[in-house]
């Protein structure tokens, strides 16, 4: 029951939302369901924490640890992004830059979105999964060429090609998962491509089947996560949605992309043993984080710099888990928690940053401190949180991390993977200082503060502070559930 | 498990199989617009073919469903929109390609010799639809071959369409029966949705540029 009303929550606010006109309601209808569905998520975490899984509509919906942890994550980031979109969107349709057909565009597409996000990680078969992941493709496309111009359609574009690509490569990788597996099922293969089935099953695999299947499965998700070499998609959609759309963006789809790959990771490494999966894991991880360095150093657009950090933690994760072992998956699993906390501080506040000075140029901002004192001191704050500074919460994670490449024998990797992001560290401190300090422009007017975007901000703040320097203890209880399903029980 | 077909059945799906990686490849080097529509629509009905014959002969009542889904999809009603497409954007031939059509034929001919490469490990004298899953993986890497050797973005989503195409077969040849049923629908949906909204986007690409090359998106860089 829990699983089926998460869905139609968000499912049924979208179709509601097409038919209706007033702006105040539209707002309501995204706000009070996601509300709800972050309620929802805290319930169904408790009930996961107490009874191991939940499954709904006859094996149709199954939800186990890692499920509900992106569940939560989900939830928040919709949330979060729903009270800052109040904020945004008044102020673009204020200023003109958007007409009430593109608001109500946004505020009916968005639901559907996150109901999709939400879909993914409560289904199944890994084939409703492949269906729910492309449909977030889908229902954000629109999303991204929102502005209607000329470099929003190239974004929009670029983003369904490769992504459809993509996914049709993951597409061809679940077929091939349920060949390896038709040997073993027997006769009940209408729900063979189901976790619940497929998992106890998996060491019987097929071999030569489900490696395929891992690698295209990998290519194709990977696309989604935002892995090099197939990432290029990611800085021109992060820069051409609006804020609230970038922030589910990079903090809400990344996380369900990941969750797909640890899907497949967890069945390849049964079947296969360690060493494959972890190898290509390795190899896409530390290309995207070697990637993203020299691009944000010389980065001169700061909601593209956004999407480059976005690439840099896709690989900090994959990586993580191709370090494997039980330090590993745990690294991976909290830093995709504090990620996902992080990450919409410093999309908010770099949209504030944008909406005031309304470019998206570094050169040409100057003295944010002066005139947006709130955002800009946030986002000092959330950009030290993002690149791993002690004491927020990314820095645990990493640290993790490292610990668990060294333990793993991994020095060589561990440097690498240590230059890169101190690197990162220093690019982006860099740009960011020179953004927020300095004198303003002149005749650059002093911000007003908008309760809802602050009210957003606020919000996030304080997890990412609190993280840093206390773990709640059920948190880490589903952390810890959620790494239990890739077998390596910490 | 995969039931085993009669021979005769297996040999006539191994014939459709073949001739639509042939009209794949035609596709490939066509230029007109609307041809290639065509060409697509007539793969698609070979692919319902398939399904059909698999239904038919190992009495898999759901792949009929999937059989009439694909003949009423792929077959009727996405080319009647892609023509539609085509004649709203007014602009029927493609410009000229990456690799010129001699150049381009060789290069599928190498990527179908890589399809037979990736599927030799799954060829068995048992499974006789196995062996289709070469023609399967070649067509769905010539389908995105194609999609980058191409500038028009109908084109595009037509040569994306073609590699589905590719994806249903290797699904068949593979499983016989195909995904599950909740799967296949879930997949038609989001293809459905795919060109709509790809169809929405040709439509305003074309309106901001006076053109569908997709050559002219490149002003987002670094």
């Amino acid at each position: 029951m829990l699983l089926i009303l998460l869905l139609v929550v968000p499912l049924l606010a979208g179709v509601v939302c097409l038919f209706i006109r007033s702006q105040r309601v539209l707002e309501a209808l995204n706000l009070l369901p996601f509300a709800a569905v972050a309620v929802l998520a805290c319930v169904l975490g408790a009930n996961v924490l107490r009874n191991g899984s939940a499954e709904a509509l006859e094996g149709f919906l199954y939800a186990d640890g890692l499920s509900a942890l992106v569940v939560g994550l989900t939830a928040f980031v919709a949330l979060v992004c729903s009270v800052y979109a109040v904020g945004y969107f008044r102020h673009e349709l204020r200023s003109s830059k958007i007409t009430a057909k593109q608001f109500h565009r946004y505020y009916s597409l968005t639901p559907l979105f996150v109901f999709a996000m939400l879909l993914v990680t409560l289904a199944n078969s890994l084939g409703v999964m492949w269906v729910a992941i492309e449909g977030t493709t889908l229902a954000s496309v629109l999303l991204i060429a929102f502005y209607n111009e000329r470099t929003s359609l190239e974004a929009a574009w670029k983003y369904i090609i490769i992504g459809s690509v993509g996914i049709s490569l993951a597409l061809l990788g679940t077929i091939f998962t349920y060949y390896a597996a038709a040997g073993v099922l027997g006769a009940d293969s209408s729900k063979g491509l189901n976790w619940s089935v497929l998992l106890p099953l998996a060491e019987k695999f097929n071999a030569p089947a489900m490696k395929l299947a891992f690698v295209l499965a990998l290519l194709g998700y990977g696309t989604k996560l935002g892995l090099a070499p197939m990432h290029t998609w990611k800085p021109d959609a992060y820069s051409e949605a609006p804020v609230p759309a970038a922030a589910l963006l990079g903090a809400g789809v990344i996380n369900c992309a990941f969750y797909a790959v640890i899907r497949f990771q967890v069945l390849a490494t049964k079947c296969l043993g360690v060493a494959f999966p972890s190898k290509l894991l390795l190899l896409f991880g530390l290309a995207s984080i070697i990637v993203a360095a020299p691009f944000i150093l010389a980065q001169r657009n700061y909601r593209r710099l956004l999407a480059y950090s976005s690439i840099e933690h896709a690989g900090i994760m994959v990586t993580a888990l191709g370090f494997g072992g039980k330090l590993g998956v745990l690294g991976a699993l909290l830093h995709m928690l504090f990620h996902a906390v992080t990450k919409p501080l410093v999309f908010f506040c770099a949209g504030n940053v944008q909406q005031h000075f309304a470019t998206p140029y570094l050169r040409k901002v100057r003295g944010a401190i002066h005139v947006l004192p709130a955002s800009a001191l946030l986002l000092l704050v959330g950009v030290l949180a993002m690149t791993g500074t002690p004491p927020f919460s990314i820095f645990q994670s990493e640290f993790t991390i490292l610990s668990a490449g060294m333990a793993g024998g991994h020095g060589w990797l561990v440097a690498l993977f240590m230059v890169c992001v101190v690197t990162i560290f220093a690019g982006f401190l860099s740009h960011i200082v020179r953004i927020c300090l300095g004198a303003a422009p002149e005749n650059t007017p002093r911000a007003i503060v908008c309760p809802w975007k602050f009210a957003a901000m606020m919000i996030v703040l304080l997890p990412v502070i609190a993280l840093g320097i206390w773990l709640p203890r059920p948190l880490f209880a589903l952390v810890q559930a959620a790494a239990r399903i890739t077998g390596v029980a910490p | 498990m995969n039931p085993p077909l009669n021979d005769i059945a297996a040999q006539w799906i191994t014939l459709l199989a073949t001739l639509m990686l042939v009209l794949q490849l035609f596709m490939v080097v066509q230029k007109e617009l609307t041809t290639n529509i065509r060409l697509f629509a007539l793969q698609s009905f070979l692919l319902a073919t398939v399904a059909a014959l698999v239904a038919s002969t190992a009495r898999a009542w759901h792949v009929f469903f999937v059989a009439a889904l694909i003949a009423g999809g792929k077959v009727i009603f996405l080319p009647w929109f892609l023509q539609r497409l085509v004649r709203q954007v007014q602009i029927s031939l493609e410009s000229k390609p990456l690799l010129n059509a001699p150049l381009a034929m060789l290069f599928c001919g190498g990527l179908v010799l890589l399809g037979y490469v990736a599927a030799r490990p799954f060829a068995s004298v048992e499974q006789p639809l196995n062996n289709i899953l070469g023609v399967a993986i070649g067509q769905v890497l010539a389908g995105l071959f194609m999609m980058i050797n191409r500038r028009k973005a109908i084109t595009q989503v037509l040569a994306l369409l073609a590699a589905e195409n590719g994806i249903f077969l290797a699904a068949i040849s593979l499983t016989t029966y195909g995904m599950p049923l909740v799967v296949e629908l879930g997949i038609f949906f989001d293809l459905f949705i795919a060109v709509m909204v790809l169809g929405i986007l040709v439509y305003r690409i074309r309106e901001t540029f006076s053109t569908i090359d997709v050559g002219r998106l490149n002003q987002l860089k670094g």
